[in-house]
């Protein structure tokens, strides 16, 4: 075993050092905060019917909050409008053959179905069984509710950051002693947004 | 029309991991030196955060203006397609990759450099892989050693010696060459599934040991130690403890005055005069163009374009490229074959792991027994093997986004409560294979996809090898073995298909003796064009079993102490 050197580093330290390593020159390539306005991307339909196909990837359950109280349609909101722009027309064109497909396959919009006949429509699309339009849309929004939920909620979702606490992920720490590596123990969560806020500044 | 600057000696073209790292030498004996950079500073309180999205998902510490615009295109064999796409291995900003890279620093092993040598010797000549290039370094174990002595030092290496003069100490790597002295700092701290993972290696009868890392242990050289936090994978550091060439040897050589930097400056030509000897550097910075002559010229951008602008700059005395009349730019390249190339294992624990936090592979512990010549390869079918790593540091996204080793559904009720549980309870080993050149592997000049500026991209050509493939089977099932000696309930393993786009490239300015089977000699400059000097993966010969940045810094401190000690003969 190498010595083990004790721990001296406090939170107090962690900031400082942060805040004097600005010694650095400042001017970097891109501007890291990002504060996008939140705009309005989905019709009250689409919206609906988006809630809906996110409400079966991730229920609400005994386990607690699914998807949609989680926030990751907001996420996928905020980013379309922002980052995610460029893909905003295709989003919205794989969501319409999904309620397309609702709609031929068991009669009425995805939102309008039962959760039964819902998850039909989703392992219709998942197994290739629907139209080959529907199964980009399923992967590309199943990986934005994993980034919606999953993701600081600098970003729009991770509401009262539940889907850390779902995984049970121990928040992002600036420093973390040696006992928040220790196996088998439940780790107290440290619940904050990396960006310096509550995270909610959307 | 280009603007005459006035001349320094030395152009160092990136200030990455590489050419961040001869500025230091060259500075320090008192040579004016121009460092030209694509990317700028990055700001540790602004830029580094501990968030996923930001590192991970959209890379913002991993890209830069200009490598967007020239990202190369890849095929496997030379009678495909070559087509663009897949993320970049390539970095623009002052510390370039070692601002996020995960730090392992490694020596190579003295068989690294010897490898066709010490194959006839104990094997026979039939064992070297089928339609491999595959050379012996033309420098060997004591003419680098005292350069990681002296790198390791410079930038603060963690760590723990397993050979010091030939004394062997378990704790350390018994499999590493000699080294004159112990790392300046001990080993990251170790954790609950670190020391569990030693515990069933050793039941296994192997000899794990901490990674050697660029990261502070403890506070060295006015910097702190590591804080653990988990995003060093793609982030850069908000302490500055890890030892990125931004935070180490450029301010260092900045002190001695004789370093200008010139940042977002995009580099299209080194310029030869007749006689073949290079005169400066063209570059553009806001749209305007300027000529730095020099002396001499290091190129330490990353491999890609490390060939691309050798090939790109013709002359009369170079009409194939700089240095390219014996046609060796961009031959005997190769990527390496890690877990990135299909070669991963995956397990799940039945106990919560906590390793969240961490410090990637810098926090890790390594298995050494089944890499280079480590055993005996007998009737086994290949040369080489891997190093085994296991790891902390965990992202949310990517935890709750793997796998569910097949006892779960992607989606539902079922996925949720599988992640509830299993999200901190799967992990995964990191191997490198010892990789080699081949004739049909190769970078050139894509004939149809061009930047912005009209200049032809890098293409990169690189198929499957069987030595390597069977190599990675071979360890991945060492692997499999350590994980199930652990506890793991469940082991997966990825189907080593070989590299894409990597970020461990070597190779494509081979250093050699002779010039009709390399581009650099052994100290690293330009067979044909003797004050040109190129630094980085593109001399490597072979790769080593494991990360190439230790070695790039300690042969890049050796071209240029080269250079610097005999400036009048090389460059006056």
């Amino acid at each position: 075993m190498p010595e083990e050197k004790p721990d001296t580093m406090t939170r107090r330290t962690v900031i400082a050092t942060a805040a004097t390593a600005a010694f650095v020159p400042v001017g970097a390539i891109r501007s890291a905060a990002q504060t996008p306005a939140p705009q309005r991307i989905f019709s009250p339909e689409q919206k609906r019917t988006l809630e809906a196909f996110l409400e079966r990837l991730c229920p609400k359950d005994e386990l607690g909050p699914g998807a949609v109280e989680i926030g990751a349609q907001d996420y996928i909101e905020v980013q379309l409008g922002d980052y995610l722009a460029p893909e905003k027309q295709t989003f919205l064109d794989g969501l319409a053959a999904v309620d397309a497909y609702a709609r031929t396959s068991q009669g009425s919009g995805l939102a309008d179905l039962s959760a039964e006949k819902q998850d039909q429509v989703l392992t219709d699309i998942d197994s290739g069984k629907a139209p080959q339009n529907t199964r980009a849309f399923f992967n590309r929004a199943r990986r934005l509710m994993l980034e919606g939920m999953f993701g600081d909620p600098h970003y729009g979702g991770n509401k009262n950051f539940a889907g850390w606490d779902l995984i049970r992920y121990p928040g992002p720490r600036l420093a973390t002693s040696p006992d928040l590596q220790k196996m088998g123990v439940a780790i107290q969560p440290y619940r904050r947004s990396a960006w310096g806020n509550d995270g909610h500044n959307h | 029309m280009a603007t005459n600057l006035k001349p320094v000696d030395v152009v160092v073209v990136g200030l990455g991991a590489a050419g961040g790292t001869a500025v230091l030498p060259l500075a320090r004996a008192g040579l004016k030196i121009a460092g030209i950079e694509a990317g700028t500073w990055m700001d540790p309180a602004k830029d580094f955060k501990a968030d996923e999205v930001h590192n991970n998902v959209r890379g913002m510490i991993t890209t830069g203006n200009k490598i967007r615009r020239e990202a190369p295109t890849f095929r496997t064999s030379p009678d495909q397609p070559a087509q663009q796409g897949g993320p970049s291995p390539m970095m623009n900003a002052i510390g370039g990759t070692s601002i996020h890279y995960h730090a392992q620093s490694w020596r190579l092993k003295p068989w690294d450099f010897k490898t066709v040598t010490e194959v006839k010797k104990r094997y026979g000549a039939g064992y070297l892989p089928k339609g491999s290039t595959v050379a012996d370094w033309p420098i060997g174990w004591d003419d680098i050693e005292p350069f990681y002595d002296v790198v390791e030092h410079e930038i603060g290496v963690s760590g723990k010696a397993g050979n010091i003069n030939g004394v062997l100490d378990p704790v350390g790597n018994v499999y590493e060459g000699p080294r004159r002295r112990e790392y300046p700092m001990p080993p990251l701290r170790t954790c609950d599934y670190l020391e569990h993972m030693k515990s069933a290696a050793r039941s296994l009868g192997w000899k794990p040991f901490h990674s050697p890392a660029a990261i502070n242990s403890e506070p060295y050289k006015g910097r702190t130690s590591c804080g653990y936090h988990g995003y060093c994978d793609r982030g850069g550091c908000h302490l500055r403890a890890k030892n990125s060439t931004c935070f180490t040897t450029i301010p260092e050589a900045q002190k001695t005055k004789n370093l200008t930097i010139f940042d977002r400056a995009q580099v299209t030509r080194i310029l030869a005069d007749s006689n073949g000897r290079v005169t400066g550097v063209q570059y553009l910075r806001d749209g305007q163009e300027f000529f730095q002559p020099a002396k001499a010229v290091l190129i330490g951008s990353y491999t890609y374009e490390n060939v691309r602008l050798l090939l790109v700059s013709k002359s009369k005395a170079f009409p194939n490229g700089l240095s390219n009349n014996h046609g060796q730019v961009g031959k005997h390249y190769f990527g390496h074959w890690d877990a990135q190339a299909g070669a991963g294992v995956n397990a799940l624990f039945p106990m919560d792991l906590n390793i969240w936090y961490g410090a990637i592979l810098s926090q890790g512990v390594v298995i050494d027994e089944w890499a280079d010549d480590s055993f005996d390869h007998s009737g086994l079918g290949f040369i080489g093997g891997a190093s085994l790593t296991v790891y902390t540091e965990k992202h949310p996204i990517a935890s709750a986004a793997s796998a569910t080793f097949g006892q779960a559904p992607q989606w539902g009720s079922k996925w949720k409560a599988w992640i509830h549980q299993n999200a901190g309870r799967a992990a995964s080993a990191y191997l490198q294979a010892n990789s080699f050149p081949y004739e049909n592997t190769y970078l050139d000049l894509d004939p149809e996809i061009k930047d912005p500026l009209g200049d032809s991209v890098i293409r990169v050509t690189s198929g499957p090898k069987e030595n390597e493939r069977q190599a990675c089977l071979y360890a991945q099932d060492k692997m499999e073995q350590w994980f199930k000696a652990a506890g793991a309930t469940v082991v997966t393993k990825g189907n080593p298909t070989g590299p894409r786009l990597s970020t461990h490239t070597y190779g494509g300015t081979r250093m050699g003796d002779n010039p009709e089977t390399s581009v650099v000699d052994k100290w690293g400059l330009a067979h044909e064009a003797p004050n040109l000097g190129m630094l980085g993966g593109s001399v490597f010969a072979t790769s080593g079993a494991r990360n190439p940045t230790l070695t790039i810094q300690a042969l890049a401190w050796r071209t240029a102490d080269h250079l610097a000690k005999n400036w009048n003969e090389i460059a006056g």
